[in-house]
């Protein structure tokens, strides 16, 4: 359970890194929780609420940083957008990534 | 229920600082009332809409994570907050005030250049580094008004 959820964790962050960076529009918790769900058509599933301890603790190491948008007493939402270092840190995991992927399924016999 | 009900709920499981918290609430309410609106959008009636936006946020599992990831922060960023200031002035203090605690060269060290780039520094990394940025700021006006004492009357020994 611990090891399912450290990976869902680091996926996840990849996967709100390169929904905003391909979006290019700020986006709030909510969009984002379902962007993801939408992108992955229905198979990356979670609690909306976890979106939320995820997006602050990567704002907190840089990868993002968020604004408010309305005024104080009316509707008032937090959107989030991608800093220039998490721009970088996508670049450099979705290399990871792809280098992973591929050595997984010459291993596994799946690659054409 | 309404969503400040719910809201009146995860408050206290957050257990979280004053500011962190009033922020973190104001995020799940924007999230409910776009869940809920979504809900109604879809033909289910207020009440229902709630129960649904309520389950698929998962309240339990989301506010033990928020606690985690908050829990401590905001007092470990208020020390450091008010700590920076302190340190700074005492490197301040020590670079106008002569050793014998009097302030008699002051206005000749406000003119030189390395102190007021290091002003400017000390007065700028609390205020951009800490998002509790009002400790920095009523810090700043105590130990500066402090150091203004000693200007004003220099022969007041510290």
């Amino acid at each position: 359970m611990e090891k399912l959820d450290q990976m869902r964790k680091g996926t996840t962050t990849l996967a709100i890194l390169k929904l905003l960076v391909d979006t290019g529009e700020p986006m709030h918790g909510y969009q984002i929780a379902h962007a993801l769900e939408s992108r992955s058509r229905g198979s990356f599933q979670f609690k909306e609420g976890l979106i939320y301890p995820r997006l602050h603790q990567m704002e907190r190491e840089g990868l993002l940083r968020s604004e408010w948008e309305g005024q104080r007493g009316s509707r008032r939402r937090k959107v989030y957008l991608p800093t220039a270092e998490g721009q970088q840190r996508l670049t450099e995991e979705l290399k990871q990534w792809q280098a992973f992927s591929l050595s997984m399924e010459q291993l596994l016999g799946l690659a054409g | 229920m309404t969503i400040d009900d719910l809201l009146n709920q995860i408050q206290p499981r957050l257990g979280l600082e004053a500011e962190t918290e009033h922020e973190v609430l104001e995020e799940i309410r924007g999230h409910l009332e776009e869940a809920v609106a979504a809900a109604k959008a879809r033909g289910l009636d207020e009440p229902q809409a709630l129960l649904e936006a309520a389950a698929a946020f998962g309240v339990e599992q989301a506010t033990a994570e928020l606690h985690a990831t908050h829990a401590g922060r905001g007092t470990l960023e208020g020390v450091a907050a008010a700590a920076l200031p302190v340190i700074f002035t005492l490197v301040l203090r020590w670079l106008i005030f002569a050793p014998d605690g009097t302030a008699g060269a002051w206005r000749e060290m406000l003119s030189q250049p390395a102190l007021i780039v290091i002003a400017a520094v000390v007065m700028l990394v609390p205020l951009l580094r800490f998002p509790r940025r009002r400790y920095a700021i009523a810090l700043w006006i105590f130990f500066w008004g402090l150091s203004l004492i000693t200007a004003v009357w220099p022969t007041v020994r510290w």
